[in-house]
């Protein structure tokens, strides 16, 4: 009853259709009692009427014959009498006054002669009333009715008999009528309406249960509807429960399938990525035995050897760099820190042996002064693979730019080298956002697909400018996260 | 009401019934059963007018019986709208007998004889009374004027005559006195008229009065008696005198008489709140004459 009231609460759209219905029913049952009652106090109106004006009718008959002589001879006592007997005689009228005239509406006699004295006139308006041959006339109130009738006697006009019957008794008696069917209606459209609810709360557990099973299917796969809950197959509901545990099946499988595509997708770029890092590995590893043979046979002269082992360090370097991106790649220690102006200050050490090595010279600017909500982990990693790339660009002797500062809003850093320029599919893959996650194309190398990943993980934007002949300008805007965004970037 | 001899009229009455009724109670009883054989297959016809109580019908069945059982004849009571209907039977010899009013019994005197006369309150004597209806302020029949006046009959003493003398002593005559005069016949009639309003006053037999304020104290208590006459001679019993001497009448009259002393009468007479019947003198209607004479003279 509790659940019942509180779904009653909410608006009627909520409703459950166990509800609905009933009251839905108890509404028709309402109207159909209303018109019912309407209809029955019309028709008992006009049956009292009818009667009303039967007994009215008799009574002026009865009155008629009895006085009509007297009237004649102006006989008041006469007519008195006759007034009295009858006023007895007809249990059925409450006679308030009964009053006979002659035909100029002097009063002849009344049985309330306090009220219309012999001899007194009668209020016009009382005659001029019946003169149309009506014989009762309700008044607006219902609580009264005034009886009326010409009397003619050989043509000519005699007089007239006047009375007023009280009806609030009849009143009172409809107020009963109306009373009762309004009692009786209210009971049995409650016990239609509990009777309906019940039913129709039966008929429709079927589609609770349903409703229940695919509520359920919200927060996750749809649930098969156990067979004791199932009823006759044959069933419109049975079919719909078939139907219903059809389609949950159907979704079981096409999920099952996506967990096996998904594995396969994984499992496929897992084997695109070794592919490629087994590639960048492979490449210098020809040159690398090759120096090796020169060492093994013209290790004696001193041009080769040098040339060899510059070829080795450099196969070396290359491989180190490929190996240290993939574990950059799938470290997830220290992937939580947040990057502070220390980690920064980290690449100078970092890029220190590549410098020296090209003799190049770095300009560094970092006015970084606090810890941002940004991954230290993956900046340094972007920022260290764009030096490098910088670093490979630029001519040996050149000079490499970095610098990053606080935007209030983000991290801004750039990277410039005085490299030939950057190739335009190349720039179009590190500026064309969401790509990071296509297969690696061409040679761009895990490094800028590493940057490109790591740039859509922070929702961060890239900008490359490179023109011919002056170089490559690339700007790093990488915004403030907030702690939600940390966890998902981690 | 003083009379020839001295002595007043209640007296001689109460002497004249005591011995008639010690004397007949003994001959009723003894007589009844031989009177009933001897009167078998004649009809008595009684005349009744609403000079009392003639609504009841239980009274009018006792009434009948009674008379028949003491007569030893069989008794048809026979009722007419007015005195003069029954008055007029009564002296074409179409009744037997008939209980009239005091004033057709002086108007036809000479051609009617006393059967007997009602004893109320000891004597043989009642007066009219002039009512009017409760809550008005009159006094005396002067203040009347103009008012729609409620008369018992035309042939009713104190339902008619007594006002009409008392008018014609004032030097007015009812038509011109009151602006409309109405005749209920019958006393319980004209109670009903003043005590309703119809009428603004009336005259009734003072007797009738009493007794309906006895038995129906809600019509009276409507009324208010303002006048009461003289004591007058109590509507008689009374019959033609060409048949003053049959057999049937000798027995009605004392079966009348005897009335107060046998089981099934004095039931009746309670119900009229009457002491019984007494022969009764013609002299006990004199003053009745008297207002007739006047009446008759000024007309």
């Amino acid at each position: 009853m509790a659940s019942l009231l509180a779904r009653l609460r909410r608006p009627p759209k909520s409703w459950p259709i166990s509800i609905k219905v009933p009251a839905l029913a108890a509404v028709l049952m309402i109207l159909v009692g209303t018109l019912f009652t309407n209809q029955v106090l019309h028709r008992f109106d006009a049956t009292q009427q009818k009667h009303l004006r039967e007994l009215s009718n008799a009574y002026l008959d009865g009155l008629t014959a009895a006085i009509l002589p007297h009237l004649l001879q102006h006989d008041t006592w006469e007519i008195f009498d006759a007034l009295e007997r009858a006023a007895h005689g007809y249990r059925g009228l409450d006679l308030a006054w009964t009053t006979v005239a002659r035909a100029d509406g002097t009063v002849l006699a009344s049985s309330d002669p306090g009220l219309f004295p012999v001899d007194s006139r009668l209020p016009e308006p009382t005659i001029v009333r019946f003169s149309g041959g009506t014989d009762l006339i309700v008044s607006a109130t219902g609580a009264r009715a005034l009886l009326g009738r010409r009397l003619v006697h050989q043509d000519r006009e005699v007089g007239g008999i006047y009375a007023e019957i009280d009806i609030a008794r009849l009143a009172a008696e409809r107020n009963d009528v109306l009373v009762s069917l309004i009692a009786t209606n209210t009971a049995v459209i409650f016990v239609l309406a509990a009777l309906g609810y019940v039913v129709v709360r039966r008929m429709m557990k079927p589609v609770a249960t349903l409703t229940a099973y695919l509520g359920r299917g919200r927060t996750g796969s749809p649930e098969r509807i156990p067979d004791h809950h199932a009823p006759d197959p044959e069933s419109e509901f049975g079919r719909l429960f078939s139907a219903y545990n059809r389609m949950a099946r159907a979704v079981d499988e096409r999920e099952a399938m996506g967990i096996r595509l998904a594995e396969e997708e994984k499992l496929g770029s897992l084997g695109r990525l070794s592919s490629a890092i087994a590639h960048e590995i492979n490449n210098p590893l020809g040159g690398l035995f090759n120096a090796l043979d020169a060492l093994k046979r013209h290790g004696d002269k001193e041009r080769v050897r040098q040339t060899s082992i510059s070829l080795l360090e450099r196969g070396l370097q290359g491989i180190r760099d490929v190996v240290r991106s993939a574990l950059h790649i799938y470290r997830t220690d220290e992937a939580r820190r947040s990057l502070g102006p220390a980690d920064l200050e980290d690449l100078r050490l970092l890029i220190k042996p590549e410098l020296k090595r090209r003799r190049q010279t770095l300009k560094w600017q970092n006015t970084l002064a606090a810890e941002t909500s940004l991954p230290a982990v993956a900046v340094r990693d972007m920022a260290l693979n764009l030096l490098l790339n910088a670093c490979k660009a630029t001519p040996d002797g050149g000079t490499i730019s970095f610098a990053a500062r606080d935007g209030g809003d983000g991290l801004r850093f750039c990277v410039a080298d005085e490299g030939a320029g950057m190739p335009e599919r190349t720039k179009r893959y590190l500026e064309a956002a969401a790509t990071a996650g296509a297969p690696i194309e061409d040679r761009a190398g895990l490094g800028l697909w590493m940057v490109r990943r790591l740039i859509d993980e922070c929702d961060g934007t890239i900008t490359v400018e490179a023109a011919e002949g002056r170089g490559t300008r690339i700007s790093v805007f990488l915004p403030t996260v907030t702690a939600e965004r940390v966890r998902d970037v981690a | 009401m003083p009379t020839d001899d001295g002595s007043s009229p209640v007296e001689r009455t109460r002497l004249t019934r005591r011995s008639i009724v010690l004397g007949a109670a003994a001959a009723a009883t003894l007589a009844r059963p031989a009177i009933a054989r001897a009167g078998f297959g004649r009809t008595v016809k009684f005349g009744l007018t609403p000079v009392f109580l003639t609504n009841d019908l239980v009274l009018l069945d006792g009434l009948r019986k009674y008379l028949a059982e003491a007569s030893g004849f069989e008794v048809e009571l026979v009722q007419r709208k007015t005195y003069q209907e029954i008055v007029s039977l009564l002296v074409s010899d179409n009744l037997d007998l008939a209980w009239i009013c005091g004033y057709p019994y002086v108007a036809f005197r000479d051609r009617l004889e006393l059967v007997a006369v009602p004893q109320w309150r000891g004597r043989p004597l009642y007066s009219s009374y002039l009512i009017i209806t409760n809550g008005r302020i009159v006094k005396s029949l002067s203040e009347l004027r103009d008012d729609i006046h409620a008369f018992s009959d035309p042939d009713s003493n104190s339902g008619y005559l007594v006002t009409c003398a008392s008018l014609m002593a004032m030097g007015q005559r009812p038509e011109q006195f009151f602006r409309r005069s109405i005749f209920t016949h019958g006393h319980r009639n004209v109670v009903r008229a003043v005590g309703s309003g119809l009428a603004m006053s009336g005259s009734v037999d003072g007797y009738v009065w009493e007794v309906l304020a006895e038995t129906e104290p809600h019509l009276t208590a409507r009324t208010r008696i303002i006048a009461r006459s003289e004591p007058l001679g109590f509507p008689p019993i009374a019959c033609s005198r060409r048949r003053a001497h049959a057999p049937e009448l000798a027995a009605v009259r004392q079966a009348l008489l005897v009335m107060g002393n046998d089981p099934l009468g004095k039931p009746l007479l309670d119900m009229l709140r009457l002491d019984g019947f007494v022969p009764g003198e013609a002299s006990l209607f004199d003053g009745i004459a008297e207002m007739a004479r006047i009446v008759r003279s000024a007309t």
